[in-house]
């Protein structure tokens, strides 16, 4: 039982940390992001490739996966995005496809192969006596470190109530001085680095494979439908609410269940409550 | 009206002329063109038409596939009754449901569908893979004909009824009152008409269609499994072939199935097949932001100059 609860514990703070980039860029700019999977392989391949391909230290591989991420999700708003930000279905089928593209380009990069990443620091940690990966205790500190500090900057500075400010009211932002497209493409990169951040821990935490873009992101859309789209703390508490239920299910049921359980949460959610548990709240 | 039925006669005798020229591996890219045309066609009627994208036809592609499959595989239901069935199963299925979600905006409905999809694969490697084959599908299904020119005509005669039929029904006011609804639902709402109603029908007839050509398809193959069923790329190749062909046309997505088709086939020896799916993202892309309209409106340029050209050579002849 109490190895049920650490386990959710441990994977929410993680599934929190993958959402939060999907959503801000959704409550800033209201168009879903289907590429923001890209971000996380993006981030686990590129550390993969610093850390054990180049052998440079772990974090000079965190730095260029961060990077990576922010270049990638920076030229998709200016190259793809901004132009068609009217319509969002544009932009949904648009990422789609980019999202597909880069799945080709990690095939021909890397082949096809899974490839497996080695754990940020190995070995087992015992917590209340439930043993727990040190790598992923590791993964849901830093995710909580992240989540925290990014919480501060969009509350206290400047260009954290910007964002806030667009989110709610694109043009009472712009009345107030304030360039809707400079605070977008601050979110978008801010939600590459995050995803990149996420996607290093989601590759030790499972494997490397051209198609890991599709789970981390079907994650981030329930996440985000479930707290209600385009709010922080709501993809908090519904972070928390998929991992637990989905915890439960893996080890009670059969551990084949994983994708099941979040996609039925999606459908049922957008059929029944399309506005979400939480409704719509600021950022 | 009537000059465009021309059209579709003199295409339709063009591609049925085929098989004295060319070889039966050419004819077998063709069948597989068709196909896709079929899907792409069937996505064309609900998303180009309506906007309400979806991101599911694999979805309903598979509901009729593994429906027929699993009658004729396990229960030995002859084609004549399970094919039937597979088109009338994904219909009832696909609008139960779907019907929920299309009370929901464009962009969560391309969500819901896709999770519907993903969904589905997941489930068919759980639930009685005695049934269903597990991750492995099912093989050895019978064939409707065989070889490869009964087949290319098969796919053909599918292709063509399924545009014509299609075609028809967008030029009708149905077809108008589903583009009203993409360009404005509540303009259409205060005209005194249900959406509702219409997007129902348009949902319907796309997974007929949908069931049309996953169940033909299936036994084309004869065999079946998730993963090339229920999976992101099948459903890629569809979006794009719709995409690049122009969608909102009917006509489009069979241009773009046959040109997605044969560019794959022309490049094959100068470049390998990990780049397709590259190649077709950034033709996609490209085509989708900058000619909305795809190959379709190149076409019809073409066909407008050399109207006018025409219409002109009169006035001063």
């Amino acid at each position: 039982m109490s190895g049920i609860i650490i386990q959710s514990i441990v994977i929410s703070g993680f599934y929190a940390l993958i959402a939060i980039g999907f959503t801000m860029i959704f409550s800033v700019g209201r168009v879903l992001n289907l590429a923001y999977g890209v971000y996380i392989m993006l981030g686990g391949y590129v550390y993969y490739t610093v850390v054990q391909l180049a052998h440079l230290p772990k974090t000079v591989g965190f730095l260029c996966a961060i990077l990576s991420g922010v270049i990638f999700a920076v030229i998709t708003y200016v190259g793809l995005v901004r132009r068609l930000q009217n319509n969002p279905i544009a932009v949904e089928i648009s990422t789609l496809i980019l999202a597909v593209a880069m799945q080709a380009v990690m095939i021909l990069i890397f082949t096809p192969a899974p490839r497996s990443i080695w754990p940020l620091i190995p070995g087992v940690a015992h917590l209340f006596g439930v043993s727990v990966l040190k790598n992923l205790l590791v993964a849901m500190i830093i995710s909580w470190v992240v989540l925290v500090s990014l919480l501060i900057f969009v509350r206290k500075t400047r260009v954290g109530r910007a964002i806030r400010a667009v989110s709610m009211d694109r043009k009472g932002a712009l009345v107030s001085g304030i360039d809707p497209n400079r605070i977008n493409l601050v979110t978008w990169g801010l939600s590459g680095a995050l995803g990149s951040i996420a996607g290093v821990f989601f590759a030790t935490y499972t494997q490397l494979d051209p198609a890991m873009w599709v789970g981390p992101l079907i994650t981030a859309v329930a996440v985000v439908i479930v707290g209600g789209i385009g709010s922080i703390m709501g993809s908090l508490v519904a972070a928390h609410i998929i991992g637990f239920l989905e915890t439960i299910t893996t080890t009670l049921i059969t551990p084949q269940l994983r994708g099941v359980f979040t996609l039925l949460l999606i459908i049922i959610i957008l059929v029944i409550l399309p506005k979400g548990l939480f409704g719509r709240e600021e950022i | 009206m009537k000059r465009s039925l021309i059209w579709w006669v003199i295409c339709g005798a063009v591609l049925a002329s085929l098989p004295i020229f060319t070889s039966t591996g050419t004819l077998r890219i063709f069948i597989f063109a068709n196909f896709l045309a079929i899907f792409a066609m069937s996505w064309d009627i609900l998303s180009g038409y309506t906007g309400y994208i979806s991101f599911g036809h694999p979805f309903l592609i598979g509901i009729a596939g593994y429906t027929t499959a699993i009658l004729t595989r396990h229960l030995g239901t002859p084609l004549y009754i399970s094919m039937p069935f597979a088109i009338l199963l994904t219909m009832v299925a696909g609008t139960l449901f779907f019907f929920p979600a299309l009370r929901i905006r464009g962009t969560y409905f391309a969500l819901v569908t896709l999770a519907f999809m993903e969904v589905t694969y997941h489930l068919l490697k759980i639930v009685k893979p005695a049934v269903t084959g597990g991750t492995r599908g099912l093989t050895g299904l019978p064939f409707v004909v065989t070889g490869a020119v009964p087949n290319y005509y098969l796919s053909l005669f599918v292709m063509l009824t399924v545009g014509i039929g299609l075609w028809v029904l967008a030029k009708s006011s149905i077809g108008t009152v589903l583009s009203a609804i993409r360009m404005d639902e509540g303009a259409v709402k205060s005209a005194g008409l249900n959406p509702t109603k219409f997007k129902l029908f348009a949902f319907t007839v796309s997974a007929m269609v949908a069931g049309i050509g996953g169940s033909f398809y299936t036994h084309y193959l004869g065999s079946i499994s998730p993963r090339a069923m229920f999976d992101i790329t099948f459903l890629f190749t569809i979006l794009v072939a719709a995409l690049v062909g122009g969608e909102h046309t009917i006509v489009g997505p069979i241009l773009g199935a046959y040109f997605l088709t044969f560019l794959l086939e022309y490049l094959r020896p100068y470049i390998p097949g990990a780049w397709r799916f590259l190649l077709y993202s950034v033709i996609a892309l490209v085509v989708y932001n900058f000619a909305p309209k795809g190959i379709y409106s190149i076409f019809q340029g073409l066909f407008d100059w050399v109207g006018r050209r025409m219409r002109r050579g009169e006035q001063y002849g």
